[in-house]
């Protein structure tokens, strides 16, 4: 019974901590999102209406669904190609070491330099890849990447894609790596191909891997800001305008903090409601398989 | 006998030092990238102020937003503060700003319609530093190629210009959707003799039915006519970041843009251009669009008040000035005294003395911070769907205006 007392006073100080960084500050968020608080001076009651204009007004509705639809195209995006190279390097032990390094290279890297290296290869005037799909020959190719309405969200999401997929595949190839090898060598001895033993025994064995790939990268995509921000600013008119980008925009350039309060209270509903769902999903199918 | 000349020194030195104050003063602006002159300023107001010592703090913009917000409020501010318009409404309306005096000396030398803007109630929490102008930078080298040999301060010049360039292979016009297309937008909607922009940001006038701004839009139809640009290829293109370095890179003959970046262009070798006003439908010299730059303001509690005071009025020299506005490339909002911008700009300062200029609205706050986004946003969206009517785009600006109210 002492024990057990003692159990619970050792984990006083991190509950303390977690409160103080954590659970306060949201706390203050909510509060503060019932106000038209200025980030400075009094800030005055108004009830609800900073949530009342986010849900009657289409450009914060059209935000959250953005964001939504830019997080289902760079989840699946980078659950498949990290698993795609890990399990291309989990068959070539001999350059598995660096190849891993170079493809986590870019997640290491600021988002500023990546943005704006990127900006350029993109610019429709003289950028890298224009020019190069026109020395290819392939100039019927060429985009407007970023300026074009219909696929700048697709442009800022390849980059994000590219940049993480170091991060998916290092998760992975730890899955791999915890597959004990009798397994692969009796699915040899079955005859098995290469395919058949990655599809029916070692990616129902990746299902721990992959349940925290999904989640990770979907809390992280949920939250992206740098990458839309840097590359188009929301643009072109709110084609790439995320929720993030809205609460800066709200918060630094306008001075709106009780609204800006009320988006963040909205997005972080959202960043748990999603992850929740797919924790008990996945967790759910791991069990199942 | 050595003891107590040891002492006396020592309290001597103690006393010195107690009598020296040191001056607290954040500024976005005095950092390695952007010098703005304040170094040498600095060495020259302590060498006139031998009690007083500036410590200076560089601190970026967007970071003044979450950096001095939390010492005004403790009660613990800068001595004095670099501010823009946008801060001077918020920490002047929540009263951490002193009110500088309109009965000092160097408030009546303002230009008028600068003093209007910074007066509010009697009273102004800011000393204007700097009016920067905005408008056009045109490629000379790139025009002569085309046979055209003065920059275009009309729009059949403009006109004239990109059917030239094109002729030629040459990229006439950066007229990206933000800022650049803004600037020739308004420089075509606001009426230098009649200032509407505080109607229009009230609400009081809208304008989806106004006659300047609906020609406006039809102006900036008849430069695509004209082949100055493409526009669904310029719509998302970066102004801040891709825009300037086309026009570094001789890539384009004209950008619309702000004077700070003449520091930046001047430093290629070779690249022989020119400031111009902005072609405008009300000016046959061009339209000058002035933006009200930072300045100084003194914080209600600041600890050193009588030296701040000094920092400020050591400003008002002109010759001081002129340091800062020299390394700026802007003009005084003081009227008077000697130019300090290199003669590249010669078509924009000719413009602004023939008074044909504009104050920005969204640096007097005539137009709510709001509408600034939606500009943008809206202007893009425009250049997307160039035929599209104009009171798609015009609506959204009153309904950016009402939802402001």
């Amino acid at each position: 019974m002492r024990a057990r007392y003692s159990l619970y006073l050792f984990t006083l100080p991190a509950l303390a901590v977690l409160f103080l960084f954590f659970i306060h500050p949201i706390i203050l968020t909510a509060d503060m999102s019932f106000t038209s608080f200025k980030g400075i001076g009094e800030s005055k009651d108004i009830g609800w209406r900073n949530y009342e204009r986010i849900v009657s007004r289409d450009r914060y509705l059209d935000a959250i669904w953005i964001t939504l639809f830019y997080t289902v195209i760079v989840v699946p995006a980078l659950t498949v190609t990290g698993l795609f190279f890990a399990a291309i390097l989990h068959r070539l032990p001999a350059i598995r070491n660096f190849s891993r390094a170079a493809l986590y290279t870019p997640a290491m890297m600021s988002f500023v330099v990546i943005g704006y290296v990127w900006q350029f290869l993109y610019s429709p005037l003289n950028g890298g890849i224009n020019v190069a799909l026109r020395d290819l020959g392939l100039g019927a190719f060429e985009q407007n990447w970023l300026g074009n309405p219909d696929i700048a969200l697709f442009s800022v999401a390849f980059v994000q894609v590219w940049m993480f997929t170091g991060f998916t595949c290092a998760i992975f190839l730890a899955g791999f790596a915890g597959i004990p090898e009798e397994i692969g060598e009796a699915g040899r001895l079955e005859g098995a191909t290469s395919w058949q033993r990655f599809r029916y025994l070692e990616l129902p064995l990746l299902g721990p891997s992959i349940t925290v790939s999904v989640i990770l990268t979907t809390i992280g995509t949920l939250k992206t800001f740098e990458l839309p921000f840097i590359l188009t600013n929301g643009g072109p008119d709110g084609a790439t305008r995320m929720l993030s980008i809205e609460i800066i925009d709200n918060l630094f350039g306008q001075y709106k903090f009780g609204f800006a309060s009320a988006l963040s209270i909205i997005m972080l509903i959202i960043v748990l409601a999603v992850a929740f769902v797919q924790n008990k999903v996945l967790r759910d199918r791991e069990l199942s398989s | 006998m050595v003891r107590t000349l040891l002492l006396g020194s020592s309290l001597l030195f103690t006393t010195a030092a107690l009598s020296q104050t040191t001056l607290d003063v954040v500024a976005w602006k005095g950092n390695e990238a952007e010098p703005a002159g304040l170094p040498e300023l600095i060495e020259a107001f302590e060498a006139a102020n031998p009690d007083i010592t500036v410590e200076l703090s560089y601190v970026a913009r967007k970071d003044v937003d979450k950096v001095i917000p939390p010492r005004l409020q403790s009660g613990n501010p800068p001595d004095v503060t670099m501010v823009d318009s946008a801060l001077v409404d918020l920490w002047g309306g929540a009263g951490f700003l002193t009110d500088l005096g309109t009965d000092s000396e160097w408030y009546g030398r303002i230009q008028p319609a600068v003093s209007d803007i910074l007066t509010s109630d009697g009273s102004i929490l800011v000393f204007p530093l700097e009016v920067i102008g905005m408008g056009n930078f045109v490629n000379m080298a790139l025009l002569e190629q085309a046979g055209i040999d003065k920059a275009p301060l009309t729009l059949g010049e403009l006109k004239d210009a990109c059917q030239a360039l094109a002729a030629e292979g040459i990229a006439p016009m950066i007229f990206a959707g933000g800022f650049p297309a803004m600037l020739f937008v308004g420089a075509n909607g606001l009426d230098p003799n009649n200032n509407l922009a505080a109607s229009y940001g009230s609400g009081e006038r809208t304008f989806v039915g106004d006659e300047n701004f609906n020609a406006s839009l039809d102006a900036v139809r008849d430069l695509v006519d004209a082949n100055c640009f493409d526009p669904a290829l310029q719509a998302g293109l970066d102004p801040w970041a891709t825009a300037p370095q086309e026009f570094r890179a001789g890539n384009v003959a004209i950008l619309p843009q702000g004077a700070w970046n003449i520091g930046n262009f001047s430093s290629v070798e070779g690249l022989d251009y020119e400031f111009a006003p902005m072609p405008s439908q009300f000016s046959d010299q061009g339209l000058a669009l002035d933006l009200i730059g930072p300045g100084w303001a003194i914080p209600t509690d600041a600890r050193n008040k009588e030296a701040a005071a000094r920092w400020v009025d050591f400003f008002s020299v002109e010759d001081n000035l002129n340091i800062f506005l020299e390394a700026e490339g802007a003009y005084s909002p003081f009227t008077g005294g000697r130019s300090t911008m290199p003669d590249l700009a010669a078509p924009y300062t000719r413009a602004r003395e023939q008074g044909s200029l504009i104050l920005w609205p969204f640096s007097t706050l005539e137009f709510p911070k709001p509408l600034q986004s939606e500009w943008e946003d809206s202007i893009t969206g425009f250049l997307l769907d160039i035929d599209g009517a104009n009171s798609e785009t015009l609506q959204r600006w009153d309904d950016t205006i009402e939802d402001n109210l």
